[in-house]
């Protein structure tokens, strides 16, 4: 007996197909049309626009043309969530980016100073702190960084509870290239950004200022 | 037209057996299990509120919110765990449970589809509630489990089909189809990540392959073991950027599959060793090789047991 070709269920499954591949490759798309329209790639600069128009087109099929309370774009970002294609996959392109650091300087009733760095126990979580790391140094947002090293300074607040004031300095990481390498450059640190984090004597509440 | 549906239902619902499925869950479990036991020790740290942890859950929480409230997350958890009495902490600890059960289920295949759904349930709320710490690896896992949970399971190695699921008509078009999924994915993957890389000016010149294996937490080989590959970082870069630009031309054809299996594995693992990523890079090949691969695994296995029987110590 012939086999039907295309059963309800097959049709089904074919439609559910072409609308994830449309998702999967309009996401990973957009992000090089982005970094081409952002002027990061070595094509020259008569690409940018045309690049701009087609980030644009594959955002209004992603539906961020939508009002943020709209149903269907809601809908559409729960299933990009859920299936895991909610972003693109030039990792580490098309270069690698910066590299940050983050330093707490523990300020002690009497003067002394101590120096602390995040730490995790285990390796797997310092890759994820270096994620972590890499938002509070690229964010163009104060007031997120500010709560990305609030986020990082509670636990070694709460490990020397007798500290009386935490600064937490955030600094570029430069490593020079292989030649300057071979030539004796090592790697130097470039200050970006300082918060200071005290307690109130009679508040458990904590403060934080912008240096 | 006629023809045209019949290519297409050739292409999208081949005939396949369940090998792919036994390589992707059998792998995607260990995965997991290597996810939760890498974790343990900082997972309250990581996942935490105020309890102990870093508390950046909140922001990833209220960010995804702002988002669609669809999507699920720990602080769910959370909320009906208080409910009944349960800490966060306690939440949090029958949460990191539940994976390492879903992962030995995985493994050995027992409750195969109960356990790929809470793997990929559990890991997706960490996952989205982790947002600020995420990389790579927590979206491929997400891909993976996501697939296998809605393939067509029992496999045949697993203790359901043991149990008596064999006795359930299995769909080997449908068993084609979410491997065609996969494989089509993993070409889109791999061929945007090569355009993206092959627009960058560095990694043709081997800048970046330094830059990557020199930045911390990458380091994991001292910069002055590095700098005597002076002249293969040009090499590596440029290959690297052919190898996932060309993937799905190179894996597509049957003449140049394997080669360009090994290819990407071995890049894999590479980046595995010298990056200490060894869940990406086990991640990324467990999707390859279920994807591409068991054709060449089972040939490979039917090649050991022919020369097992031909050899003098079992005819002897």
């Amino acid at each position: 007996m012939r086999e039907r070709v295309l059963t309800p269920k097959r049709r089904l499954y074919l439609a559910w197909f072409l609308l994830h591949s449309l998702l999967i490759i309009t996401i990973s798309s957009r992000e090089i049309f982005w970094l081409i329209a952002h002027r990061l790639t070595i094509l020259p600069t008569s690409f940018t626009s045309t690049a701009q128009k087609l980030e644009s087109i594959a955002s209004t099929t992603l539906a961020q043309g939508l009002a943020s309370s709209n149903p269907v774009r809601r809908a559409l970002l729960a299933y990009l969530h859920i299936t895991g294609i909610e972003r693109g996959y030039g990792y580490f392109a098309p270069n690698v980016p910066e590299s940050y650091k983050l330093l707490f300087e523990l300020h002690y009733p009497d003067g002394t100073v101590e120096y602390e760095l995040p730490e995790v126990r285990s390796a797997a979580a310092e890759l994820r702190l270096a994620s972590l790391l890499d938002e509070i140094g690229r964010t163009r947002y104060d007031a997120l960084r500010e709560y990305l090293v609030k986020t990082l300074a509670g636990p070694v607040w709460r490990e020397h509870p007798e500290a009386k004031k935490i600064r937490a300095i955030v600094g570029l990481r430069n490593f020079p290239d292989i030649h300057e390498f071979h030539r004796g450059a090592r790697e130097t640190y470039e200050f970006l950004y300082a918060y200071d984090f005290s307690l109130a004597r009679d508040s458990p509440q904590t403060k934080s200022s912008l240096k | 037209m006629e023809s045209w549906r019949r290519r297409l239902t050739r292409f999208l619902f081949p005939t396949e057996s369940d090998y792919w499925l036994v390589v992707l869950r059998i792998g995607l479990g260990l995965q997991v299990l290597l996810y939760a036991l890498s974790l343990r020790s900082d997972w309250n740290y990581l996942f935490a509120g105020t309890d102990g942890g870093m508390n950046g859950r909140a922001l990833s929480e209220a960010l995804l919110s702002s988002q669609s409230p669809l999507v699920p997350r720990l602080g769910r958890l959370v909320t009906i765990g208080s409910a009944v009495g349960l800490s966060e902490r306690g939440v949090l600890f029958l949460s990191w449970c539940s994976l390492l059960c879903a992962a030995v289920g995985l493994l050995a295949g027992f409750l195969s589809r109960s356990s790929a759904i809470i793997a990929w349930f559990i890991h997706l709320c960490v996952a989205k509630s982790g947002g600020l710490v995420a990389y790579g690896i927590d979206n491929f896992m997400t891909i993976g489990l996501f697939y296998l949970m809605w393939s067509p399971l029992p496999d045949r190695w697993s203790l359901d089909w043991r149990r008596g699921g064999k006795a359930q008509a299995k769909d080997s078009r449908l068993s084609g189809f979410f491997r065609r999924v996969l494989q089509i994915h993993l070409c889109i993957i791999y061929f945007t990540s090569g355009i993206a890389k092959c627009l960058g000016s560095d990694w043709w010149n081997g800048s970046n392959l330094w830059r990557a294996l020199t930045r911390p937490p990458f380091d994991v080989l001292p910069p002055e073991v590095l700098v005597h590959g002076e002249f293969f970082f040009p090499l590596a870069g440029a290959l690297i950027c052919l190898l996932e630009a060309g993937y799905p031309f190179l894996v597509w054809s049957r003449r140049t599959r394997l080669p360009a299996l090994l290819a990407i594995c071995l890049m894999h693992v590479m980046i595995g060793l010298a990056m200490g990523m060894y869940l990406f890079a086990l991640v990324m090949i467990v999707l390859n090789l279920a994807a591409f691969g068991p054709e060449f695994s089972f040939r490979l296995e039917r090649i050991v047991f022919a020369w097992l029987k031909k050899s003098p110590a079992s005819t002897g």
